[in-house]
């Protein structure tokens, strides 16, 4: 994201199964009255990982500074896999998102390129409702992420090099934020698309070498409302370090890399907003620890990591992650 | 028996002197912040969209990439570097190889 899985999400779900409803802002407000008298029905329900935006060699769980070449484009496909079934609250809530993250890249010239992120989601969310097992569910294109990255820093040297680039850009609420079940309408952490516009900023830092690749990137994304819901704002900090398992000895000639990765993914969002009051189950702060592997080739990398939380310090009655596995393949063109 | 194996080495060389005719100029660029394969194809891309380019080679731990040209054909220090630095990297040093030599770096 990235760019790509260029952000995370943390989405104070709400556990709306079982209530009637004629719209959003109505099921959201009588899931309201419904957590309060299951004393913290809301819950944090986890990550949504929005793709990489990345397209090189480069952090399996962001972006990074490494360049496009002027018009030339990049593609990334990633798969994710976000896990979250640990539940400390009565509903035994039960949470699959399964996301396929296409990205594309385009480089205008050596130092500007465009990115545009759209995931299809397929997202679940089972919870016990007065007794009964429910299950809520909804799939489809969610929010397309459009963002410039600008490099500011570059420093060449043989066999290595540094960068930084700002960037920015918006999530468009191109996903549908209005799908339905039987129960109702479903609540904002089921739901494919946001309906809100959200810009969001930040900075990447590459240094590559030909042993190994350190990134750095700092972000914000301003949410804003939707259907008289807004997601907390999140900001994160991520670190990555790809270091040259194969070949130990470089030869001539461009020879395929296998990457051994270690990531961290340092994220914190405020608190989720029903009709303007916040909500105190909602939002927190994460730390994700992910090992991965990398295996790169002129045309093509291959990848995969988990991201396992060892850090979870989240607001009132929340849903744990308990993985969010990645697969991805990019390509040069 | 000798004028037969004669003959055919003879005809071997004529062969080869077409291909030999083919190969141009070749040049050495040496580019800085090249450290990854992937970031090898965009330099071999940019490098191999100039007009009369025959052939990019890249030696990623040197640094090194030896473009072959048609015959006849230059290439200018000057397009080899706004090539370079549109693939997103720096021209470090150009030069050119003697007798067209099209072999890849070491």
């Amino acid at each position: 994201m990235p760019p790509n899985s260029y952000r995370v999400i943390l989405t104070k779900a709400v556990a709306g199964a079982g209530l009637p409803a004629n719209g959003p802002g109505r099921n959201h407000m009588a899931v309201r009255g419904q957590a309060r008298s299951y004393g913290g029905i809301f819950c944090l329900i986890g990550s949504v990982a929005i793709g990489a935006g990345n397209a090189w060699s480069a952090p399996i769980t962001f972006n990074t500074a490494l360049p496009v070449a002027k018009n030339e484009f990049l593609v990334r496909e990633q798969f994710i896999v976000n896990r979250s079934s640990d539940d400390p609250g009565p509903l035994n809530r039960d949470r699959t998102a399964k996301v396929a993250v296409s990205v594309l890249g385009y480089g205008v010239n050596g130092k500007l390129a465009l990115f545009g992120v759209l995931p299809y989601r397929d997202n679940e969310l089972k919870l016990r409702v007065s007794g009964q097992r429910v299950s809520r569910s909804a799939s489809g294109f969610g929010d397309l992420t459009v963002f410039g990255r600008y490099t500011v820093v570059q420093q060449d040297q043989p066999g290595r090099n540094f960068r930084i680039a700002p960037f920015a850009g918006v999530k468009a609420p191109t996903g549908d934020d209005n799908k339905r079940d039987a129960l109702g309408v479903l609540p904002p952490s089921v739901q494919v698309g946001s309906g809100s516009w959200d810009p969001l900023l930040g900075v990447v830092s590459t240094y590559q070498t030909l042993d190994y690749q350190l990134d750095g990137q700092l972000s914000y994304q301003l949410n804003t409302e939707a259907n008289n819901f807004e997601a907390g704002d999140v900001v994160r900090l991520d670190g990555s370090l790809q270091y040259r398992l194969w070949p130990r000895t470089l030869g001539g000639g461009v020879p395929a890399f296998v990457y051994g990765v270690m990531e961290a993914n340092l994220i914190h969002q405020q608190k989720n907003r029903f009709n303007g009051n916040k909500n105190p189950d909602s939002g927190g702060t994460r730390l994700f620890l992910t090992p991965g592997i990398q295996y790169v080739t002129r045309r093509w990398i291959g990848e995969a990591a988990v991201q396992v939380p060892v850090l979870q310090e989240l607001n009132g009655d929340a849903l744990e992650n308990d993985y969010i596995a990645r697969v991805s393949v990019r390509f040069n063109f | 028996m000798k004028i037969i194996r004669h003959s055919i080495a003879a005809l071997m060389l004529l062969l080869l002197i077409p291909v030999a005719q083919a190969a141009g100029p070749s040049y050495a660029l040496q580019v800085d912040g090249l450290a990854c394969p992937f970031c090898a194809y965009g330099i071999e891309k940019k490098l191999s969209s100039i007009k009369g380019v025959e052939d990019t080679r890249v030696n990623i731990k040197t640094g090194e990439v030896i473009v072959v040209m048609g015959e006849g054909v230059p290439l200018s220090e000057e397009l080899a570097r706004r090539k370079v630095k549109e693939a997103g990297f720096t021209l470090r040093a150009f030069s050119r190889r003697s007798g067209g030599d099209a072999r890849a770096p070491e």
